[in-house]
């Protein structure tokens, strides 16, 4: 398949999905409890009820009894121009609330991401080594006890340790390097799990490939193939993941952000929910997929263009 | 099911354990030592003794008590949720390989825009819109995790669909559902018991989640998740209310990882983290 073929697909698919999500967000009012036009009119003046008059009023000049089709692509237009609305709560515009925490969210995934990867890299390889010594074992052992740790439980008994009793490290929040320790650690277990199994399996199919047998063949010695054949290509499994689960989380630390109070995306977009905030829950969860489709379409891209099969458009199916 | 199996999985100590965990959260109100709600204001977050084998809470009650009565709601709404994303995943995992053409088309597609949505993300929007509960939580976190069941269905229906034999059964004759249920749920089965007992765990920890932020289970009962979020301010007085629903879960979790594990050996020898297809990336 032409390389501007993938692009064209990709860029296609990118636009469906951000698209279809925003339009089951966009849904929301719709269906979830509540009057849109009353929370509204709430969070723009102070005096407490509006008469039914008011609300009829405003529901007229807003377009809501237009049909819903012609809602969305008002809101839709008006959503990427800038203005996604004005929060209930706080009565300030969604954009001013989301961008900012867009960027926090960011780096502390990607700070999640690069530490899962090199923690990952180096007991994969290990295990592979060692396969089936106590080494390997070991790590195996641990990769399947990281998956179970439910993040709500040892985060605060991580804060128990370090801040309480040890005070070492902030307890929460989001001003310095130091206060980041806690909550990257524990956004990491789950995905060096899932990496080091992928790196152990890649490096060992790799170890059994012929070109390393070649290349050991012609006097390379075990360091210089692993170095330069076995890690190169049996690291290939993990770019694939890392772009999953850097979109996945995006929203998935959303647990971690509650706990430690970071002013990111997940806390942004759960506190939404829970408050009935519409427009930022719509804002903030549009941002997420588009943020998420974003990481996982440029990863698959890189990939696209350095694998030689992908690139001539062989499938694994 | 060979012999073999029936020692190297169900009678591996991790399924001794699940079994004990089981037994003990089904004759809770039999096997308590005290009734989970009565409080006992004078004994409030008292660690481990012999009154109370695991300490008391906030409000003095027994804590083993209160986990053997959460761990009724936990795990049947972390088995109900598994059953419902597994059956979803594996119609659609199967209509897919067996129809192909667009509907395949669309499947992956499909696939592809919900591995890029935070599933905990489509939960909360779910829940916001059907209110929190034991529905809307099974409901909720199935639909957005019957994908990972689906894909593993697909690729191995694919596989076996075009093996020699079954080409041979349709030459003399076998129709589809003759096919379907000779050859292809045979052999798809094994792996995909194996990775759901992987998803019960994963969606035991998401489930209390979503309890331990208040959008789960709601009192006056309570669940692993819930005992979390009420222990955690008085944590620095009494660390063993975080302690003991936290273990829970991780054992149960961790067991059934292991479990699954050797499953996947007992199958096809590889680890059940291990993707298990193009696009299975993500647990």
């Amino acid at each position: 398949m032409p390389v501007l073929t993938i692009l064209l697909r990709r860029l296609i698919g990118l636009g469906a999905a951000v698209l279809l999500s925003s339009f089951a967000v966009f849904l929301v009012p719709f269906v979830a409890p509540g009057d849109p036009v009353r929370n509204l009119l709430r969070a723009r003046m102070d005096a407490g009820v509006a008469d039914e008059q008011t609300v009829q009023a405003y529901a007229e000049q807003f377009g809501l009894y237009d049909p819903l089709w012609v809602q969305f692509g008002r809101w839709l237009a008006r959503f990427f121009s800038g203005d996604m609305g004005i929060s209930y709560v706080s009565g300030t515009p969604v954009v001013e609330t989301v961008l900012p925490a867009v960027g926090v969210t960011l780096l502390i995934a990607g700070i999640s991401i690069l530490v899962a990867m090199a923690v990952s890299i180096v007991l994969g390889v290990v295990a592979a080594t060692r396969a089936g010594r106590w080494p390997d074992k070991l790590i195996t052992s641990i990769t399947h006890a990281l998956i179970a740790i439910p993040e709500y439980a040892i985060a605060p008994l991580l804060v128990l340790l370090f801040a309480v009793k040890l005070a070492w490290l902030p307890s929460a929040g989001f001003h310095s390097p130091a206060s980041l320790v806690i909550p990257v650690f524990v956004l990491c277990l789950r995905p060096i799990s899932f990496f080091t199994v992928a790196v152990r399996s890649g490096i060992l199919q790799s170890l059994g490939s012929e070109h390393v047998l070649a290349a050991r063949a012609r006097g390379l010695g075990r360091t210089g193939a692993l170095l330069h054949h076995v890690i190169p290509h049996g690291l290939l499994p993990l770019w694939t993941m890392t772009g999953v689960w850097f979109a996945g989380l995006l929203g998935g630390s959303v647990i971690i952000e509650v706990i430690f109070a970071i002013p990111g995306m997940g806390r942004l977009v759960f506190d939404a929910i829970v408050n009935a905030d519409i427009p930022v829950a719509q804002g903030g969860v549009v941002l997420v997929v588009i943020c998420a489709v974003l990481v996982t379409s440029a990863v698959d891209l890189v990939q696209q263009f350095s694998d030689p099969n992908v690139r001539v458009g062989a499938r694994h199916d | 099911m060979t012999k073999k199996s029936l020692s190297f999985v169900w009678l591996s100590p991790p399924a001794l354990v699940l079994y004990l965990v089981v037994v003990l959260t089904v004759l809770a109100p039999w096997v308590a030592p005290s009734d989970p709600n009565s409080q006992v204001l004078a004994q409030r977050l008292q660690g481990p003794s012999w009154g109370h084998l695991l300490g008391t809470d906030a409000l003095g009650r027994d804590t083993l008590s209160r986990v053997l009565h959460g761990g009724r709601f936990s795990l049947s709404v972390a088995l109900l949720t598994t059953l419902f994303s597994l059956s979803l995943g594996t119609v659609l995992g199967l209509l897919s390989a067996l129809r192909g053409g667009w509907l395949d088309e669309f499947f992956l597609r499909a696939n592809d825009l919900l591995l890029a949505l935070p599933e905990i993300v489509v939960a909360l929007l779910v829940i916001a819109i059907l209110g929190p509960g034991f529905t809307s939580m099974v409901l909720a976190v199935g639909v957005v995790s019957w994908t990972p069941t689906a894909r593993l269905v697909r690729s191995l229906a694919v596989q076996v669909l075009s093996t020699g034999y079954v080409e041979a059964s349709r030459h003399v004759g076998g129709s589809r559902w003759f096919i379907l249920r000779h050859h292809v749920l045979p052999f798809v089965a094994g792996p995909v018991l194996a990775q759901t007992a992987l998803r019960f765990g994963l969606l035991l920890v998401l489930l209390g989640s979503l309890s331990y932020l208040g959008i789960g289970v709601q009192p006056p009962q309570s669940d692993w998740g819930s005992m979390l979020a009420e222990a955690q301010p008085h944590a620095i007085r009494s660390p063993w209310g975080l302690i003991v629903p936290g273990a829970a879960i991780f054992i149960v979790s961790f067991c059934v990882t292991l479990l699954g594990n050797r499953l996947t050996q007992m199958f096809n020898g590889h680890d059940v983290l291990e993707p298990a297809g193009q696009g299975e990336a993500r647990g």
